[in-house]
């Protein structure tokens, strides 16, 4: 090859190179990351289908022999069954729950003119931004006061109303983006406002009432200090309190258990997260007014 | 009977006026025109005769009745937007149905009024669909048709064309020129569009900042403005307007080496303005270049060709003289060229002279 032909093959590959190291970086940087993030939740699930002994001979390889025991274990020790069919309860119904107390606001907020907006608006953020510590001891008090400690309707309402300003932000997002000649259209064909709200509103509110559901939905079902603190009978407990057990002494050397019951208490999120994800990453809806 | 009538209605949104004082009477059976440039209160006016934004002061009548503080449902009047606001989650004949079920109209009056009316719009094949399945002109159709089953008194339209294409527009401007021909409905008709203003109403109402400028028939509008602003703002091209100084038998301007003779007619109602500026208004129409071979024209002008526009069926001419552009409508075989200096005569039988600082048209105002 002649010096000009190789000065020029050199040249284009340091080109080339410039070009594709910001990319080569960036994957692995993200990489990087991944593997932070799913590197303990892989961990935790090759721990689960391990015996303990597997476990504490080798705790980051592979097993050497599958096993579902762990699960059965934890399925039947620690009354699997009941402690997942209450977190979906106040799941399911606390979500419900923020979602109906924070249509009405929402609509108010997104529409109207009201005096004291602003002040409202502050309210809610500031009270999002207080820690579930902060409120603890004055709602105790009023579940005792009104004889709902200890019960699944106590928690079933603390989650509903604790969810509720984060669901009237969300509601209120989507419901500004809701073409206002839409409603005059209703109101111009007879429609009174409660018509205009549950007829035309709502329904294209849907898409933000799942996205709201669903974060609510998930954030109840994480939630562990309100269990916690409100309830004491096992039978009422959620899947994150009842888990506490398994921190115990008698569990002390005993990984894969937990593992298992980590694995478990997750399935309902991620079953629902893959079924609304494109809702929520979307946090778009097709209003099909204009064009 | 569906006569309306908007007797010194205001509108005000705090401090600020946007309607300061407005009357206006709108016929039985009138298609009448709102028009004017982007905020000057049309929007606003069919808003308060529709219910959907409260009047301030005074008093509305439609049919004679006062419904200055009545809803909208109860003024007997139908609205077509100009995003349509179709209802997005419900079909065709669930958006046509939709006032007739809040009304609970019965399951088989619905249907046969809504069969009724798709077929007359000719949108019966659409009405399973959902609005985001249509095309611009099928939602504009289907507006018109959940309009159409209500027979009300008074079809109000804010722009509904303002979205179509331009040969869509031609169309839906025909059709519901045609449909009103037909029902004999009383129509109010919004538009920033003074073209489609010209073509479609019986009546122009031209607005400008909150203020009714004129009322009356397209042609008299166009051949008798009673300002400047209507003069300038119907007729495309607009209005070629020139402030020149009143002489003993001329405009002028010297320095631009402009003297446009007077007519006899026009000399008297000049006579208080007499070395006065005022505004002489012409259409292109009424320019015309004068050939080689015309004698000089009595009431003509020098003024260079800047800018020939071939639109196939007419040449326009831009010319200008000092501070002074005009804007002249050709024969498609006029030879002018680029650069050229030409003499152009002012008809001024068709010409219009405006007061300098009032604008208001001298030949009305006596």
């Amino acid at each position: 090859m002649s010096d000009i032909a190789l000065a020029r093959s050199h040249s284009w590959t340091a080109a080339r190179f410039r070009r594709v190291l910001p990319k080569v970086l960036a994957t692995a940087a993200a990489l990087v990351l991944a593997l932070i993030w799913l590197g303990p939740v892989v961990l935790i699930a090759i721990t689960s289908v391990k015996s303990n002994q597997d476990f504490l001979s080798g705790p980051f390889s592979l097993p050497t022999a599958l096993t579902w025991a762990p699960y059965q274990a934890v399925w039947n020790g620690l009354g699997f069954g009941t402690l997942m069919a209450n977190s979906l309860l106040y799941a399911t119904t606390g979500s419900a729950l923020a979602v109906l107390l924070a249509l009405v606001p929402a609509f108010a907020l997104s529409r109207f003119d009201l005096p004291g907006k602003r002040l409202v608006f502050g309210l809610l953020l500031t009270g999002m931004m207080l820690p579930q510590q902060t409120v603890l001891i004055p709602l105790y008090d009023l579940l005792r006061t009104l004889s709902l400690l200890d019960t699944k309707i106590g928690l079933i309402i603390v989650h509903g109303v604790y969810g509720m300003p984060g669901q009237i932000l969300i509601l209120r997002g989507f419901m500004t983006t809701i073409p206002r000649e839409v409603e005059k259209a209703a109101e111009i064909e007879g429609a009174t406002d409660f018509q205009i709200f549950w007829k035309v509103i709502l329904p294209l509110s849907l898409p933000g009432i799942v996205v709201g559901f669903t974060l609510n939905f998930i954030a109840i079902w994480k939630e562990f200090v309100f269990g916690l603190v409100f309830l004491n009978s096992e039978a009422n407990f959620p899947v994150t309190v009842g888990m506490l057990k398994l921190n115990s002494d008698r569990y002390m050397s005993v990984f894969n258990l937990p593992a298992a019951g980590l694995v478990i208490s997750q399935i309902p999120i991620i079953i629902l997260f893959i079924l609304a994800y494109r809702r929520i990453s979307s946090g778009n809806f097709v209003g099909a007014v204009k064009g | 009977m569906a006569q309306v009538s908007l007797i010194n209605v205001e509108k005000h949104y705090g401090r600020h006026t946007v309607i300061p004082d407005l009357s206006l009477e709108i016929e039985d059976g009138e298609f009448t025109v709102l028009v004017g440039p982007s905020g000057c209160g049309k929007s606003t006016t069919l808003q308060m005769i529709a219910g959907l934004e409260t009047i301030s002061n005074g008093t509305l009548l439609i049919g004679g009745r006062d419904v200055t503080e009545l809803p909208p449902k109860s003024r007997d009047i139908a609205m077509v937007f100009q995003s349509y606001a179709l209802f997005p989650h419900l079909s065709v004949h669930d958006n046509i149905a939709f006032g007739m079920k809040i009304r609970r109209t019965a399951r088989d009056d619905i249907k046969e009024q809504v069969d009724s009316v798709a077929g007359r719009l000719r949108i019966e094949p659409y009405l399973d669909r959902l609005p985001k399945e249509l095309s611009g002109g099928q939602r504009q159709r289907v507006a018109l048709a959940r309009a159409l089953v209500r027979r009300p008194g008074v079809f109000l339209m804010d722009e509904p064309l303002s979205n179509l294409d331009a040969k869509l527009r031609v169309e839906a401007r025909s059709f519901l020129s045609k449909m009103h021909r037909e029902l004999q409905t009383t129509t109010i008709y919004v538009t920033h569009d003074q073209s489609e203003a010209m073509t479609m109403g019986t009546k122009i109402v031209i607005m400008n900042e909150g203020k009714i400028q004129q009322v009356a028939p397209p042609l008299e509008v166009y051949n008798r403005p009673a300002n400047r602003f209507v003069a300038g703002f119907i007729g495309s091209p607009a209005m070629n307007f020139l402030e020149l100084e009143v002489g003993e038998e001329a405009l002028l301007d010297e320095a631009a080496g402009i003297a446009i003779q007077l007519p006899d007619r026009s000399r008297a109602t000049l006579q208080p303005y007499r070395r006065r500026k005022v505004v002489l208004g012409i259409r292109p129409e009424g320019l015309r270049p004068v050939g080689l071979a015309d004698s000089s024209p009595v009431s003509g002008a020098n003024f260079t060709v800047e800018v020939v526009q071939h639109l196939g069926h007419e040449t326009l001419l831009d010319a200008v003289a000092g501070p002074h552009r005009i804007i002249a409508r050709v024969p498609p075989t006029d030879a002018s060229a680029v650069g050229e200096r030409r003499t152009f005569a002012f008809d001024m039988a068709a010409a219009h002279l405006f007061d300098a600082e009032t604008g208001a048209n001298l030949a009305q105002s006596g």
